[in-house]
């Protein structure tokens, strides 16, 4: 029995590629384990922030504060994830901010913000003065 | 309930819109099944502009919507289906019972387990990942697609300068599609995405295993898809809800029907002698010219790499039918191998232009306030892109041992090349048009704002896995296939049953 060139290329380029066909396998997340895998970006977004969100307005602007360096960028990214259509601005200088953070506040947080609410597990919502004044004051 | 409905919609408009630039149905599997392949994304591309334009033109009425395109998709397939004249689609492929042989059947057993490992890592990934797996999902795609169903009249919100890390810029075909199927169902559900990313990532499998069958058979399809299927980045990109494998399909949706399309005016042109029937036989195919056009308009509606393919592929085309004198032996003739083309993606670049002028903010590659232009002029940046670019080569699909790309030019060398009794139009300028989508690419990293190895690092990978569909479609068919059916028929000749 002869072989031409294109039938062994052929029988030898459907090998090699099973092969990596093989990785998607190795690679790809276990049934056994999936009972127990988390969801991690739901838990770090639409979980993590849902007491959160039914506080805060429906749309606008809100502020947002969060551990230093650019590892925690993805935290901030979750929390617009989470809280869209309300604009997440990666800055302190709007009436309400939301923390977000480890554990607990941090020592030292922006002056001219006041802890309005804690919901537990390193997220909090800031206000600036005159919005607690005026929250008050109703 | 509603969620069928609004995948029965979909389907329906894609389907119609399909059969409306197809010729004529051949009752063949191949003409099927690229048929329904291209259905899901062009359905998915209408689904994508309907809603957008519904944002824009503030109705909140999509079911009426729907129907109404639904209609309007119907009137014009049953008009134009008794106006067209029957069209015989014969491409030129040599019908052999391949499968029959133990060459067949090795080559169906490989790609039966390429497949199954395919689906079953893809079942895996959704499952373990809903919301995506990768920061683009749900930083990019997702959240803008939440911005546009939960903001209700204040959509716009989500376009603001202040989240230029989302790239508001970006288009919105996937988005709006997932937003769309969200108001059917009237919550934010994360399967809508997964789903779409699956359907696509199979949807481009099944398109160039039937592409290719259509002008090779179906071993050489099966050999194709085989190569696709063990990518594993195609698949594991496929179904993290990222943007770059609906790209894919599309760019390969619009070379397949190009190819398709040239490749018939050539048999038909071989087939006439005078320049009337010219013309006539010619006139034939404006339809998929059409379709090939709207599928290079839905890529440019994906991403903005798929407007670069757009202006490289009616480049190409504008070469090769001023340097090819069979597909236009004349002036009148030439206009039309491009005016369907050209016309075809005029929505997707309307709609584009009005976004990214009246809605979205400034992208972030050439909105720096310096100029590009000393980059140019820098070798040190040509050197490190060509250098990414050959590593690249051997790295994007995250193969196991021997890369892909390798095999296939292992293969080539093997194999050899096909020679065809003419040159072929539609080959040439599919390969000049991924060549200048390339080079596009490579001047976008020249004079990129970021750092360069750090753009490369993380984007590179996945424009080479937008062509690489392509690719395998117009590597199968240049390369020697008369060898496998040598060896076919004389294996079937040394059988003991045969003599």
């Amino acid at each position: 029995m002869t072989y031409s060139k294109g039938t062994t290329a052929s029988a030898t380029f459907i090998l090699c590629c099973l092969v990596s066909s093989a990785r998607l396998l190795v690679d790809a997340p276990s049934a056994s384990r999936l009972k127990n895998f988390p969801d991690k970006v739901g838990q770090r977004s639409d979980q993590r922030f849902a007491a959160l969100k039914a506080v805060l307005p429906e749309r606008g602007v809100v502020g947002y504060i969060g551990e230093p360096g650019a590892p925690a960028l993805g935290d901030y990214y979750l929390t617009q994830y989470a809280l869209a259509p309300l604009v997440v601005d990666h800055s302190a200088n709007h009436s309400l901010v939301i923390g977000n953070f480890s554990n607990s506040i941090p020592s030292e947080p922006p002056p001219h913000l006041h802890l309005k609410k804690s919901f537990g597990e390193g997220v909090f919502l800031f206000a600036t003065e005159a919005t607690t004044q005026r929250t008050t004051s109703r | 309930m509603m969620s069928l409905l609004a995948a029965l919609l979909c389907l329906a408009c894609g389907f119609l819109l399909v059969c409306l630039g197809w010729p004529q149905l051949r009752p063949t599997f191949s003409d099927y099944l690229f048929i329904a392949s291209l259905s899901v994304g062009v359905g998915l591309g209408v689904f994508s502009m309907v809603f957008f334009l519904s944002l824009l033109l503030d109705t909140a009425r999509f079911l009426l919507v729907d129907f109404v395109v639904l209609a309007l998709f119907l009137i014009a397939f049953f008009g134009m289906r008794i106006q067209r004249a029957a069209v015989s689609l014969v491409m030129p492929v040599e019908q052999i019972s391949e499968m029959r042989t133990w060459y067949g059947r090795l080559v169906m057993t490989g790609f039966a387990i390429a497949l199954g490992c395919a689906l079953y890592a893809a079942a895996m990934r959704l499952w373990a990942y809903p919301h995506g797996d990768g920061w683009d999902a749900f930083s990019i795609w997702n959240l803008r697609a939440r911005f546009l169903f939960l903001g209700g009249a204040h959509w716009r919100d989500g376009f603001t300068a202040s989240l230029p890390w989302s790239h508001p810029d970006y288009p919105l075909l996937l988005p709006a599609a997932i937003a769309h199927f969200w108001v059917y169902l009237g919550h934010d559900a994360p399967a809508v995405p997964a789903v779409i990313g699956f359907l696509f990532t199979f949807s481009t499998v099944a398109l160039l295993f039937a592409a290719l069958s259509l002008f090779r058979g179906r071993t050489p399809a099966m050999l194709g898809a085989i190569a696709l299927l063990a990518t594993p980045s195609f698949i594991e990109q496929g179904t993290s809800q990222y943007a770059d494998v609906p790209l894919s399909f599309f760019i390969l949706a619009s070379i397949a029907l190009l190819c398709i399309h040239d490749g018939l005016a050539q048999s038909e042109l071989a087939r006439s002698d005078s320049p009337q029937e010219d013309r006539k036989q010619t006139a034939r195919g404006p339809g998929l010219l059409a379709l090939a056009g709207l599928a290079a308009g839905f890529a440019a509606w994906t991403k903005n790499e798929g407007l670069l393919f757009l202006c490289a592929m009616l480049l190409a085309r504008l070469v090769t039918v001023a340097r090819c004198g069979p597909l236009g032996r004349d002036w009148f003739s030439g206009v039309r191998q491009i005016a369907p083309l050209a016309l075809a993606a005029v929505p997707a670049l309307l709609l584009i232009a009005g976004f990214k002028h009246f809605i979205a903010p400034p992208g972030d590659l050439f909105s720096a306030s310096a100029s590009p232009l000393h980059k140019l002029l820098e070798p040190a940046r040509y050197w490190a892109i060509l250098q990414w670019y050959v590593k690249g080569f051997f790295r994007f699909g995250r193969w196991l041992l021997l890369p892909g790309s390798l095999l296939l030019v292992g293969y080539y060398f093997a194999a050899g090349k096909e020679k065809y009794a003419e040159p072929q139009a539609g080959i040439r300028m599919s390969s000049l048009a991924l060549a200048l989508t390339l080079a596009g690419y490579f001047a976008v990293y020249l004079v990129t704002p970021y750092d360069i190895f750090w753009h490369l690092r993380f984007s590179l990978t996945r424009l080479f896995l937008q062509l690489w569909p392509s690719s395998i479609f117009l590597f199968f068919l240049l390369v020697k296939w008369s060898e496998a059916k040598d060896s076919l028929a004389e294996l079937r000749r040394n059988a003991p049953d045969h003599a």
